[in-house]
């Protein structure tokens, strides 16, 4: 006789401990919770970019919470109602399939790839470049051979380093931090005379005629290595000069104890045209038909690049993020996706900060790439890729018309031009591991909205029926 | 009773039947196929947008766009001094040292002035940041290119009458070859000695016909250099007669006839009238439907692709959900509710030309060749129909409380049952519609749910609608409530259909964004806020007083 009492006691105080849980007004705190933030993400968006607003709002603890609690909520207002009669088939397959849908968007969130993917025309790519930023280090004790000694993701956006907090890399000698971090800078290059000998040359010349006035640097990655310049009618290279013509205009500059040796080639000649020796502030004409003068502007024998940065408040595509590294008392400023070689006595550090790149395991080639116009007009129309993957062969990517291929699917996003002329396309690469439940939820879910105009004024009946009953 | 019905139909099939004939003689030259925006199009067309661009009218003082825009090229010195050219910001004219009273002014006020020149290279100094430009460098930029266009119209670059003989570029005025030119030229004057006479007041009739010759002449001569692009079948005759039918404005004309007979039935209580306003209702439905079709027709789509063409179709899901209501319900109030605000919306769309572009464009390359696109744009929008109406009811429900609560109990019902009803609608066509705008993402970027605001925008008005039905569900919301809400939430579809292009102006969507009306919308909105106020506040008042008493 006893036990169906309990029962019933446990079941009612279960109920009563549900009951908030499950209670509408949570609800409509929560829809209007998750309006208000959304809408303030929206702003964001519009003040800064997609990605700010990411991190400041829909990526963020609060957002979670909200999203969660409406699980709880959508739950627990199914278990109040259980058992469920026919009139509850609406309300319930609606709930249903939102929950289905937030699960699918997890399920994204957490395992899937979302990334995009830049090839040249006739190049190969096969790293798809996602949102995450990770610091790597490679370290070298012969400044030949690099072993990888950190990779790690860092998220300076939401947690930008600072003097006083800075982010330490552990390194075998000396002591490498990141001391500051902008969000929002452009950068202007910047040479500066570096240690003799631990790195390259760096050159700063004119070429000048009557048409053409050209003001570069030149700065060589390593010692030795070369470093090139192309202006269209001629190429400028500061590195050893190769004893023959490569069969093009070229000045070679080669940094030498005296200064800086010159070999002058022509188009049509395999000999050089020209040699010769010039000091800093020195000029001299290469001897083509242009009647050019070559003027050495400034000579470093040892030059290390670095930014000025200018921080505005607000991202436009000229800007980009940068950290500063501290390392032996000295700073640098790194740029996104950039790196900066560190010297230590008896080694090489190398650190490069930028967004992750995945392997996908095989290359993807770009064959070709066509942009539609609008009749008369420079308006694009549609733009399609042709792509050759292994297995698959040659594959047409277009607007709406992405490549599934290895569980993965390739969209036309859209592409560089140069002069007018396409130069590479840009895909987006995804893994959608929350697909089929995302799919799922918007079916459950809109089922469950038609149902609701057939039942809802049913549903309604009732409930006025039984505050009436219970008023009087 | 009959008899005025069949005289208002057969009327109507009448006027219907000869608009054809009623393009006069000295009209061809309107059909005349041009290339220009990425598409052909008559003459007329290109003519109306670029004065458009130039003045911000279709006419100028009375005289057809086919006319100026003609003459803008056949004789440029002559509008040197003509104040064409419309400047409305007040910041660029202060910049431009010109007075802030004045609307129009001529190309030498504006051009001949160094401060433009300073002004353009202020403007290409800003381009090259990339930064998004502010009210002040878009009406700059608007000034450029009212310039460029005059200049390139002038100089017959602009005007592209000749299909090359291969691939796809039109040859323009200035670029025909030397016997094209002459047949041109043959043209023009026709086009010259007509409005000559025109300009005489002399009969046009024998001028006008010899314009004709000559236009179908060249068109001939046109056709033979390439048929294949030059034949356009009926798009271009469609497309001059519907730009000078405007089926949208009897639309809203009809609209409003049926609204203002609504409001006989109701102060008059004749329920014998609800025959004419439902035949007007539908005399209106039945042209914003033909201007829809004419429109798809002519673009060969669906046109729901910039704001004006959302416009037209959510006064169409108005009138059509308010329809469907009303023959449940016998409100007559939501059909009230339903024609007023359906008239609003087109005058709207009609009077605003420079925030509403109605001209006809081809689709953004994303845009292109998408059902699911069509499909999720058309879903969204027509739910902010339903949410139109129940704001409409939720002002005719305002008047009614500021009229007095008690007496008007049965009125005040009927507009919270049809306002409930239409947030449903609303509701059951918005979910659906922003599921998919997912798919379609999906499908075409790789992306469900990106945030794009334009999205995000139309899942925050869901949300707000929803927290009403939620809300209304557990009683924390009673009659006024409903009423109150269905004005305020409305804000929300306001930003999302109107804010995040003109606002925000960010995000994926950004094909369709646009400046200006910010401040009209934000009265419009503001003024609905403090109405809702006033009304609340008195009503307030009202209850203390009877529970003093």
């Amino acid at each position: 006789m006893n036990a169906p009492k309990t029962q019933v006691t446990k079941k009612s105080l279960w109920r009563n401990l549900n009951k908030p849980l499950a209670s509408v007004k949570l609800a409509v705190f929560i829809i209007i919770s998750l309006a208000v933030i959304t809408a303030v993400g929206t702003f964001v968006e519009a003040r800064y970019d997609a990605y700010a607003a990411k991190k400041r709002v829909y990526d963020t603890w609060y957002m979670y919470v909200v999203m969660g609690l409406l699980v709880i909520n959508l739950t627990a207002v199914m278990a109040d109602r259980w058992p469920w009669k026919k009139r509850h088939a609406a309300f319930v397959s609606a709930h249903i399939g939102i929950i289905v849908l937030l699960v699918g968007a997890y399920l994204t969130m957490q395992f899937g790839l979302d990334g995009s993917m830049r090839i040249g025309i006739g190049e190969n790519n096969n790293l798809v470049q996602t949102a995450e930023t990770d610091l790597v280090v490679y370290s070298s004790f012969d400044g030949d051979r690099y072993s990888k000694t950190l990779e790690q993701e860092v998220d300076f956006f939401s947690h930008p380093p600072t003097l006083a907090k800075p982010f330490e890399i552990p390194s075998y000698e000396g002591k490498i931090q990141i001391v500051d971090y902008q969000k929002y800078v452009i950068p202007s290059r910047r040479v500066v005379a570096g240690e003799v000998g631990k790195s390259g040359a760096g050159l700063r010349f004119q070429l000048q005629n009557a048409n053409v006035n050209v003001i570069e640097w030149l700065v060589q990655r390593k010692v030795g290595a070369l470093a090139t310049h192309n202006f269209g009618p001629a190429k400028i290279h500061l590195g050893v000069a190769p004893p023959k013509s490569q069969g093009e205009n070229e000045i070679y500059l080669t940094p030498d104890k005296e200064g800086l040796r010159y070999v002058v080639f022509q188009k049509d000649q395999e000999k050089p045209l020209k040699k010769g020796v010039v000091q800093e502030g020195d000029s001299f004409d290469p001897g083509f038909k242009m009647s050019l003068q070559f003027r050495v502007l400034r000579y470093l024998p040892s030059a290390i690049e670095d930014w000025d940065l200018q921080n505005v408040s607000a991202p436009t595509p000229m800007t980009t993020s940068a950290v500063k590294v501290l390392f032996n008392d000295k700073e640098q400023w790194v740029l996104l996706n950039d790196m900066v070689k560190l010297f230590t006595n008896n080694g090489v550090y190398l650190l490069t900060y930028g967004n992750r790149r995945v392997d996908l395991g095989f290359p993807v080639k770009l064959k070709n790439f066509a942009v539609t116009h609008y009749q008369g007009t420079m308006r694009a129309m549609a733009y399609e890729s042709v792509v050759e993957v292994p297995d698959l062969g040659e594959h047409v990517i277009s607007m709406n018309e992405p490549m599934k291929y290895k569980g993965l699917t390739f969209y036309q996003a859209s592409f560089q031009e140069e002069n007018g002329q396409p130069v590479a396309s840009i895909l987006s690469v995804n893994q959608d591991p929350g697909r089929f439940l995302k799919y799922l939820g918007s079916l459950i879910l809109s089922l469950g909205i038609v149902l609701l105009m057939w039942f809802k004024h049913l549903d309604f009946k009732i409930a006025r029926k039984a505050q009436k009953e219970k008023s009087v | 009773m009959r008899t005025f019905i069949l005289a208002v139909v057969s009327f109507l099939v009448c006027w219907t039947v000869n608009l054809p004939a009623l393009a006069a003689t000295g009209e061809a030259l309107k059909g005349l196929p041009v290339q220009d925006g990425g598409r052909v199009k008559p003459y007329d067309s290109f003519a109306r947008e670029m004065l458009e661009i130039v003045y911000g009218k279709s006419k100028y003082e009375g005289q057809e766009a086919t006319e100026i825009v003609m003459t803008w090229m056949l004789s440029p010195q002559a509008w040197q001094d003509k104040k064409i050219f419309e400047v409305r910001n007040h910041q660029l004219l202060e910049a431009l040292k010109l007075p802030k009273d004045q609307r129009y002014f001529a190309g030498e006020e504006l051009f001949a002035n160094d401060r433009f020149l300073l002004l353009r290279q202020e403007l290409q100094a800003k381009r090259e940041t990339k930064e998004k430009l502010n009210p002040y460098f878009q009406a700059l930029q608007r000034l450029e290119n009212q310039y460029f266009v005059f200049q390139e119209v002038a100089a017959g670059r602009m005007l592209k009458v000749m299909p090359p003989a291969e691939g796809t570029v039109w040859i323009a005025v200035a670029d025909l070859a030397p016997e094209q030119q002459e047949k041109f030229v043959t043209m023009t004057r026709a086009f010259i000695d007509s409005i000559g006479a025109k300009a005489r007041g002399e009969n046009t009739e024998a001028t006008g016909a010899e314009l004709d010759k000559a236009v179908k002449a060249f068109e001939e001569y046109a056709h033979s250099v390439n048929p294949a692009m030059y034949d356009q079948g009926g798009k271009i005759r469609a497309e001059v007669h519907y730009n000078s039918f405007h089926p949208f404005r009897w639309a809203y004309i009809f609209y409003f006839i049926a609204f203002l007979i609504l409001l006989l039935v109701w102060t008059l209580d004749k329920e014998s009238m609800m025959k004419f306003a439902w035949l007007f209702l539908a005399i209106g439905f039945v042209l914003n439907t033909y201007g829809f079709g004419v429109r798809m027709y002519i673009m060969g789509r669906a046109p729901v692709s910039n704001m004006y063409e959302t416009v037209v179709w959510v006064a169409w899901g108005t009138v059509l959900f308010a329809a469907i209501l009303e023959l449940i319900y016998k409100y007559r109030v939501i059909l009230a509710a339903g024609t007023l605000v359906a008239a609003f919306g087109l005058v709207i769309a009609d009077f605003a030309p420079a925030v509403l572009d109605p001209s006809l464009q081809p689709l953004e390359a994303v845009l292109r060749s998408n059902y699911w696109l069509t499909i999720h744009v058309m879903t969204i929008t027509i739910s902010y129909a339903a949410f139109f109406l129940a704001f409409g009811l939720g002002d005719i429900g305002l008047i009614y409380y500021l009229r007095g609560e008690n007496k008007y109990q049965a009125q005040i019902k009927a507009v919270v049952t049809g306002i409930y009803r239409s947030m449903q609608i609303g509701v059951a066509f918005l979910a659906p519609g922003i599921i998919l705008g997912g798919i379609w993402a999906d499908y075409s970027w790789g992306r469900f749910w990106g945030w794009d605001p334009k999205e995000t925008w139309a899942l925050i008005a869901l949300l707000g609608y929803l927290a009403v039905l939620h809300a209304r569900y557990a009683g924390m919301i009673r009659n006024f409530g409903m009423i109150v809400t269905a004005i305020l939430t409305f804000s929300l579809v306001i930003m999302a259909w109107y804010g995040v292009n003109f606002v925000l102006g960010a995000g994926l969507h950004s094909y369709g964004f646009g400046a200006g009306g910010v401040e009209y919308v934000s009265a419009f909105v503001a003024a609905h806020i403090l109405f809702v106020i006033y009304v609340a506040m008195i009503r307030a008042g009202q209850k203390k007083n009877v529970s003093a008493g």
